[in-house]
């Protein structure tokens, strides 16, 4: 048998060129699940949409001979500048963060605001998750609602469209 | 003077294509880090969930047509401070059947419709 050892050098470029191809087609693919401060939006998104749909939620009938909703309920009833516990428990509820299943840390405000006769605005409290103070470095987003309440809302016993605002984050 | 080598073309012509292969591969990586940014900011920009929302609030006041002005004048002054979106509607009817026209301007999303109740 014939030892040819000619061609060595090749053979270890060919090894090398493979090595180098390997490496970038991993760092290729792995690029994907790369999180960059962009990706954060998308966070921010998935909680508006869930805040958003709670409350459409609370704003259904729960049976077809109820004639208003919880959150109309909730709105009407609440004494000004009063908290409800009612809308703590089923908003805590729609979001996880009460009941059966893993629950989420979602923290949350929220208030209505209302018109005035003079076209000034005033806004009401409704309910409150944290027990502290807020230090401003929460990542809120807001979710809100219309609902027309039949009660006195801003001193005016009729049909009135008032807004609801929610203000969620995770800690 | 040497006299011109032309031998291994090939090697040199594979390394130009492998060469130029990192350079897509590095645009590829480079506008990875751009798509969720612009398809959640994207999301989150357009009000979808504002005009279902105040489309049903008009919906509503139109059966309490009693107070259907004082509705009307919330939805504008309370979309205007707390939403910074000019919304505006009106009803009228014509030929037995009812119209809404609402348009609604945030600054980016326009949204108009002219919508038959019957």
């Amino acid at each position: 048998m014939v030892k040819n050892d000619g061609g060595q050098l090749y053979t270890i470029e060919g090894f090398a060129a493979g090595l180098i191809m390997v490496i970038t087609a991993y760092l290729v693919v792995n690029a994907t699940s790369v999180y960059t401060a962009g990706d954060t939006h998308i966070n921010d998104m998935q909680l508006e949409a869930l805040g958003s749909d709670a409350q459409k939620m609370m704003d259904v009938a729960p049976n077809s001979t109820d004639s208003i909703s919880p959150l109309q309920e909730i709105i009407a009833y609440t004494p000004a500048n009063a908290e409800n516990a009612t809308f703590n428990t089923i908003f805590r509820d729609y979001t996880n963060r009460i009941g059966a299943g893993p629950n989420h840390d979602i923290q949350f405000i929220a208030n209505y605001t209302c018109r005035n006769s003079d076209n000034t605005t005033s806004i009401y409290p409704l309910a409150s998750i944290p027990l502290r103070h807020l230090s401003g470095g929460e990542h809120t987003v807001k979710a809100t609602k219309w609902v027309i309440v039949n009660k006195d809302v801003c001193g005016n016993a009729q049909n009135r469209a008032v807004l609801v605002e929610v203000l969620l984050w995770r800690d | 003077m040497a006299r011109l080598n032309d031998d291994a073309q090939w090697i040199v012509l594979m390394g130009f294509l492998v060469s130029f292969s990192f350079f897509f591969l590095a645009i590829i990586i480079n506008q990875s880090t751009v798509v969720g940014q612009t398809t959640a900011e994207s999301v989150i920009e357009f009000p979808k969930n504002d005009i279902r929302d105040v489309r049903q609030v008009i919906g509503q006041s139109v059966n309490i047509s009693s107070n259907f002005e004082n509705v009307r004048k919330d939805v504008a002054v309370l979309s205007m401070s707390r939403k910074s979106a000019v919304v505006e509607y009106t009803n009228f009817t014509a030929a037995n059947a009812t119209y809404i026209q609402i348009h609604y301007n945030n600054g980016v999303t326009e949204y108009n419709e002219n919508w038959t109740v019957v």
